[in-house]
């Protein structure tokens, strides 16, 4: 799976989880920019491991601000791909 | 960037918040008339958002009790057991906490958050997998980052979003820690312990139940949402605190496992601090004592939870999906929420009010809790405020 593959899954369901629909990107902050409160992004973050059907702890998603770095840590747990 | 740049956004909080008519963390309880009632804004107020559960903080025995603690061994300890001594009355309560849970081994500290810092740090470290519940409060969050844990977030009350993240966790899942609460203190929900149970012996792992709001509601003996369910013998850490039901302050752990009498030289948040004072841990064991002898007192917080439920649903009001002592009451408009709530203190009757981010799903809440000292025609009195402060802003949101 590709970066930009797993950041337009991730921009799906972010406005999916947002009650006004927000113009986002790669660059798009969770907190700043999609305004999600801190509760909202443990809840988004649940879906996505449900969705990648990984698990992703505290400390993977400390540097972690925009859909595009959630992205680099969701492919970095999925491991690589299977040929 | 300036040290102080951090506290900017508080600072737009604090300014937000003096701007209202009255601030809602600057409400100041002139003087408390009983266990239920109080002074505020030179009004008398029905206190309807403390954690008072059982009414205790005037029962006369805790008070002599701890007068008499006073009056025997002063004011404080002065510093902690480890270095300064650990007094009888410490041990005393231990020993009750442990048979009071029927295990063998109990630790008191000195505050409720120390509890579970002090437990999660001392029992996980680097390389530990912990799960922890996304609505878990605070101090069990810090102790899991204290510890140096890996933490993984799974679903508020969600057994099956645990299942699958111990599933993922493979190997590990058998060493992890789930940490979880029993009854949930904003909403007032209760954590589906049982099912808990049921993954935990399904994939392995221990279990950590933090009853700080469910001691003395729950259970034929008071113990908490863990008796209720039935699941205490599954149940590997049970936390709480002395500061809601038992009406004073201070947290414990007990535990079936040996390794708790150890965490005493591994607990920083109990090494480092001063042990609780006599008078506290004298109307601590006075008030547990009336929890286990005076059952009644369940009985009248439940029937007051149920009256004021009931006729809060009849408003239709938003409110949590259990009956319990917690309600809390949902608004989609933060502005209603501050207008109600407000109304409600003009009346006389003191809620809590919670915000974003604090309340859970990005909504605002207004907290309201009943203890049993609470008379029905105080309930009643709550009630008819409910209903002139929603007439007047709009209410809630609907359910």
């Amino acid at each position: 799976m590709q970066h930009s593959e797993v950041v337009e899954a991730l921009l799906e369901m972010l406005s999916s989880s947002l009650e006004e629909s927000r113009q986002l990107s790669s660059e798009s902050a969770l907190i700043a920019d999609a305004g999600l409160e801190s509760i909202q992004v443990i809840e988004y973050l649940c879906e996505v491991e449900d969705r990648f059907d990984l698990i992703i702890d505290e400390v993977s998603l400390a540097d972690v601000s925009t859909v595009g770095e959630l992205a680099e840590v969701v492919l970095r747990l999925r491991g690589p791909e299977r040929s | 960037m300036s040290l102080f740049a951090k506290f900017d956004a508080a600072e737009s909080t604090r300014n937000l918040l003096n701007s209202l008519p009255v601030n809602p963390t600057a409400v100041v309880i002139e003087r408390v008339v009983s266990a239920s009632e109080a002074i505020v804004g030179g009004r008398p107020t029905i206190m309807a958002g403390t954690n008072n559960y059982l009414g205790l903080t005037f029962d006369p025995d805790a008070i002599r009790a701890g007068q008499a603690a006073l009056a025997d061994a002063g004011t404080g300890t002065t510093g902690s057991r480890m270095a300064n001594g650990t007094y009888q009355g410490h041990l005393d309560l231990e020993t009750e906490l442990a048979d009071f849970f029927e295990v063998p081994h109990a630790m008191v500290f000195s505050t409720g958050y120390a509890a579970n810092l002090g437990t999660l740090a001392a029992l996980l470290g680097p390389g530990d997998a912990v799960l922890l519940d996304s609505e878990a409060h605070a101090s069990l969050f810090d102790g899991c980052r204290m510890s140096g844990a890996d933490i993984y977030r799974f679903p508020h009350n969600d057994a099956q979003g645990l299942a699958k993240r111990l599933r993922r966790l493979g190997e590990r899942a058998r060493h992890a820690l789930i940490v979880v609460e029993g009854l949930y203190s904003i909403r007032g929900d209760c954590a589906p312990l049982k099912e808990f149970a049921d993954v935990k012996a399904e994939y392995g792992g221990y279990l950590f139940i933090d009853e700080a709001h469910s001691l003395g509601l729950y259970g034929d003996g008071g113990r908490g949402l863990a008796e209720a369910a039935g699941v205490l013998s599954q149940t590997d850490f049970i936390v709480g605190t002395f500061s809601k039901s038992l009406g004073s302050i201070g947290g414990f752990c007990v535990s079936r496992h040996a390794e708790l009498e150890l965490f005493q030289y591994a607990s920083r948040p109990y090494i480092f601090t001063a042990s609780p004072c006599p008078s506290v841990i004298a109307t601590t064991r006075a008030a547990l004592a009336q929890l286990r002898a005076r059952p009644e007192l369940r009985i009248q917080v439940w029937r007051n939870a149920e009256r004021l439920y009931s006729a809060l649903s009849g408003l239709q009001l938003n409110l949590g999906p259990h009956v319990s002592p917690v309600i809390g009451v949902s608004f989609d408009d933060r502005d209603v929420a501050l207008l109600c709530w407000q109304g409600l203190l003009d009346r006389g009757v003191y809620t809590n009010l919670i915000l974003p981010p604090a309340a859970p799903e990005g909504g605002s809440l207004i907290r309201c809790s009943v203890t049993a000292a609470h008379s029905d025609a105080q309930i009643d009195t709550i009630v008819q405020a409910f209903t002139e402060v929603c007439r007047e802003h709009g209410g809630s949101n609907t359910v």
